[in-house]
């Protein structure tokens, strides 16, 4: 576990940034979140992402597929990566204050 | 009292393993290192912060040092002249940090070593040591179990993945302007079995598509297991090798069972090695099907004139990152140059490069340890200064782990690149004939 300091704000994260306790995210979370990954400032596009994959998240326990997630914001799989430049995964889902997802990524 | 007596049952299952193993090539391998020191001229670990630590030479006597102790005579009688080392927590505890959490196993130092000791094998077995003890770091292990629980490292239910297929192919139709282009799915007696890495359907699933549609073009006879679905074998990473086995027969049933001809890996470093070299050795028998990485298949279509590519339609210049399991240690050297040739305008070499190169720093499952993470990005200063030299624009590598590590590194080190697999750059520039 480490520590990181945004804005004048601690936050208690695993090694990649991850938020350690998931239940402590809000939305200013995702926005400090995203000063930090290269995402910048979040539009209404960044939002209907991390909404959506917060929600899932919560429902589900896990994340949603890529799939899912341009049916459910209408944004097709290219705008998604521009508007995230860490991709889904370490970028979007890091936002939406998930733990890391296991794999290649 | 012997010093085996007072062993705790735990690290006695450890040197167990390591007894079991102790045949001549491995102790030949423990037994062989003069601490010449070259190997840390190799490291990207020790290349970028010297710390004796860092050493594979170190590394090395992690498990050579615990070797003589119990192992060999008169590291039992006098351990102190041999620097033999008991086997107790504080030994344990640096095995850890720098056997999973200083090591990608790229094997540069292999290649290196002045006389020749498989580094890679070493680490590999005191890996085994330590998953035999439960101490593989909880990221790496989460991931393995992940496979084995659910048939796939991210844990992606079937329907989920055919939802996925599906959409793909809705897509590869639109934009092939072909209502046939499709992705087939469970066809038993279908020539090629393609198999993926799991963050494909769950995260970046360009690369299906760009595979989908050079097979199609080609017309070649495909499919996809909705079954079996996962290229990696993150057991190879961890050192448990019934784990690494299991995973192995899956895949090796799945493709008997759909009577594959070849086993199509898609664009992965360590699942190619797991695959195609360790895999018979795991499961103790040959295979009766061809294993080959997708890029190799590229390579033959564009030579037999299956599919036509125009370099013209990727303009901006191109470098290769050579994943060091499929070419150092996989032996894939000129396919992904020879596709990249034909694929783009502006293809500029890294230095060194091929068996040469320098590791990412996210192999060895470090991307999935993630208290290792400041150093996986220290070690990978190496890589991105590589890469900043050649002055491309995109990082194509066949590998999505180290495409995973290359992003990170493009971000800390502001690179200002894009990185792809060489099948999307492939399939830009694809030209559709009238026959296709």
């Amino acid at each position: 576990m480490s520590q990181i300091e945004i804005e004048g704000r601690q936050f208690e994260v695993d090694g990649d940034g991850f938020l350690e306790e998931p239940e402590l995210w809000n939305e200013e979370v995702a926005r400090l979140f995203a000063t930090t990954d290269g995402t910048g400032e979040l539009t209404d596009k960044h939002w209907s992402v991390v909404n959506y994959i917060r929600e899932y998240w919560e429902a589900e326990g896990t994340a949603p597929m890529i799939r899912k997630l341009c049916q459910h914001s209408g944004l097709h799989l290219r705008e998604i990566y521009e508007l995230f430049p860490m991709g889904p995964a370490k970028g979007a889902c890091r936002i939406a204050g998930l733990p890391k997802p296991d794999g290649c990524v | 009292m012997s010093v085996v007596k007072r062993m705790t049952p735990d690290r006695q299952r450890a040197l167990n393993l390591l007894k079991e193993r102790l045949d001549g090539r491995l102790r030949s391998h423990l037994n062989s290192c003069v601490r010449c020191g070259l190997c840390g001229e190799s490291c990207h670990y020790y290349l970028t912060k010297a710390d004796p630590r860092y050493l594979p030479g170190y590394k090395v006597d992690q498990i050579a040092g615990v070797f003589r102790r119990y192992y060999t005579l008169i590291g039992r009688l006098f351990p102190r002249w041999v620097g033999a080392r008991d086997f107790d927590e504080e030994t344990i505890e640096e095995m850890v940090d720098v056997i999973y959490g200083a090591c990608t196993m790229c094997g540069r130092c292999s290649l290196h070593c002045s006389i020749g000791v498989d580094i890679v094998y070493l680490i590999r077995t005191a890996r085994s040591m330590l998953a035999e003890i439960d101490l593989v770091p909880p990221g790496l292990q989460s991931t393995v179990d992940a496979a084995v629980e659910t048939g796939n490292n991210m844990a992606i239910p079937r329907e989920e993945l055919v939802d996925t297929l599906q959409w793909i192919e809705e897509d590869l139709q639109l934009d092939l302007e072909d209502e046939n282009a499709s992705i087939p799915l469970d066809r038993k007696g279908a020539r090629v079995l393609y198999t993926l890495n799991p963050r494909e359907p769950k995260f970046f699933p360009l690369s299906i598509s760009a595979a989908g549609k050079i097979f199609h073009v080609a017309g070649e006879d495909w499919n996809i297991s909705t079954h079996v679905y996962d290229v990696t074998n993150y057991a190879y990473y961890s050192g448990c090798e019934t784990t690494a086995a299991e995973l192995t027969r899956r895949l090796y049933d799945e493709a008997v069972k759909l009577e594959a001809e070849v086993l199509l890996l898609s664009e992965c470093g360590h699942g190619f090695r797991s695959i195609r070299w360790e895999g018979p050795q795991w499961i103790n028998r040959p295979y009766p099907f061809e294993v080959r990485s997708v890029i190799e298949q590229i390579a033959d279509y564009i030579r037999s004139g299956r599919i036509r590519l125009d370099p013209a339609l990727n303009q901006q210049p191109v470098t290769l990152h050579d994943p060091c399991n499929l070419v150092r240690e996989g032996g894939v050297f000129e396919s992904q140059r020879f596709v990249l040739n034909n694929s783009v305008q502006n293809f500029i070499e890294m230095t060194p490069n091929r068996e040469d190169s320098y590791c990412c720093g996210g192999g060895g499952g470090q991307l999935s340890m993630s208290r290792y993470r400041e150093r996986r990005i220290e070690a990978g200063k190496l890589k991105a200064d590589q890469i900043r030299e050649t002055g491309a624009k995109i990082v194509a590598t066949p590998c999505h782990n180290c495409i995973d590590q290359i992003m990170e590194l493009n971000l800390v080190y502001k690179l200002g690149i894009q990185v792809k697999t060489v099948a999307e750059l492939a399939a830009d520039a694809l030209v559709r004939t009238e026959k296709s």
